[in-house]
């Protein structure tokens, strides 16, 4: 039997579903805690490594990536079957991130190939999706931390390359890890389980 | 005044509910669905097979981890009915205040 519904009652449904749906989204803190601790290790880890002499020393930071994205990409597809939704938020995220990475791993391969320290322009890259990320999912420190990005990515471009990766880790720490915390806190008050 | 001209396939609780979910997410489960909407498999099946037949959404059936699977989108047709449907209840609702 199909019930009957008035127009208000009607309009109090969709706006009851619109919100609920809006309520579905993924929870993103994962990936800030995961690359943020990644990478933070990895910049102090390359930094010791130099100064121990290490000739290999960089290779600590295809490592993380590899770990990182294998990681990502397990609780990523684990998350979108439990959630069973995906949402236009969750797309737009999924394509500014994957755009991100591609463009991240190019720049690199530029820098690399130029002689320069991938470092400070791997930190102004950061800066941009993190600070849309926060701009989409209303979370003001998210956005802070992608201000930060810019702010250290600039400083480092005048920062002694030996001291480089630990300016790195220092901004992963403040743009990624802080704000990731946080997230944390805040979408778990959010949605209790 | 009377209700009728409001679209019939979408003037029904359970199918205006599914509408307005799917309206707003890009695609959803079987599950989902049936987690925010709090009904019945059955009842459900059978308003996604009328929503399905009027070509206001589309049904992928798939195995996910060895179990079936079924993800709705919204079509084009879908958001026009769903547009039209509220321009409808709110033009109603401006006539009654």
């Amino acid at each position: 039997m199909e019930t009957e519904l008035t127009p208000s009652q009607s309009l109090q449904l969709i706006q009851d579903m619109v919100q609920q749906a809006k309520q579905s989204f993924q929870k993103s803190n994962f990936y800030f805690l995961l690359w943020g601790v990644l990478f933070a290790l990895a910049g102090v880890v390359d930094h010791l490594l130099q100064r121990a002499g290490v000739q290999m020393h960089w290779v600590i930071w295809p490592a993380m990536g590899v770990i990182g994205g294998l990681v990502s990409g397990i609780h990523g597809a684990r998350e979108g079957k439990r959630q069973g939704v995906m949402t236009w938020m969750d797309r737009v995220q999924m394509w500014l991130w994957g755009s991100y990475t591609i463009t991240l791993v190019l720049l690199i391969v530029a820098a690399v190939s130029w002689g320069r320290d991938p470092n400070p322009f791997v930190l102004l890259l950061t800066g941009l999706p993190t600070f849309v990320t926060g701009a989409l999912i209303r979370f003001r420190p998210l956005m802070f931390g992608g201000v930060l990005f810019w702010m250290i990515g600039l400083l480092s471009l005048f920062v002694l390359r030996e001291y480089s990766s630990l300016v790195f880790a220092f901004a992963l720490v403040a743009g990624y890890l802080i704000p990731g915390i946080l997230l944390k806190q805040h979408e778990d008050g959010l949605r209790p389980a | 005044m009377a209700f009728a001209p409001l679209d019939p396939i979408l003037h029904n609780q359970l199918r205006l509910a599914v509408m307005s979910l799917l309206v707003s997410v890009e695609r959803a489960d079987f599950n989902w669905l049936l987690e925010k909407t709090g009904a019945t498999r059955g009842n459900l099946s059978v308003q996604l097979s009328k929503l399905k037949d009027a070509g206001y959404i589309k049904v992928k059936k798939s195995f996910k981890d060895n179990y079936p699977n079924t993800a709705c989108t919204i079509t084009t047709k879908g958001v026009d009915a769903f547009e039209g449907y509220v321009k409808g209840i709110r033009t109603y609702l401006d006539q009654e205040l």
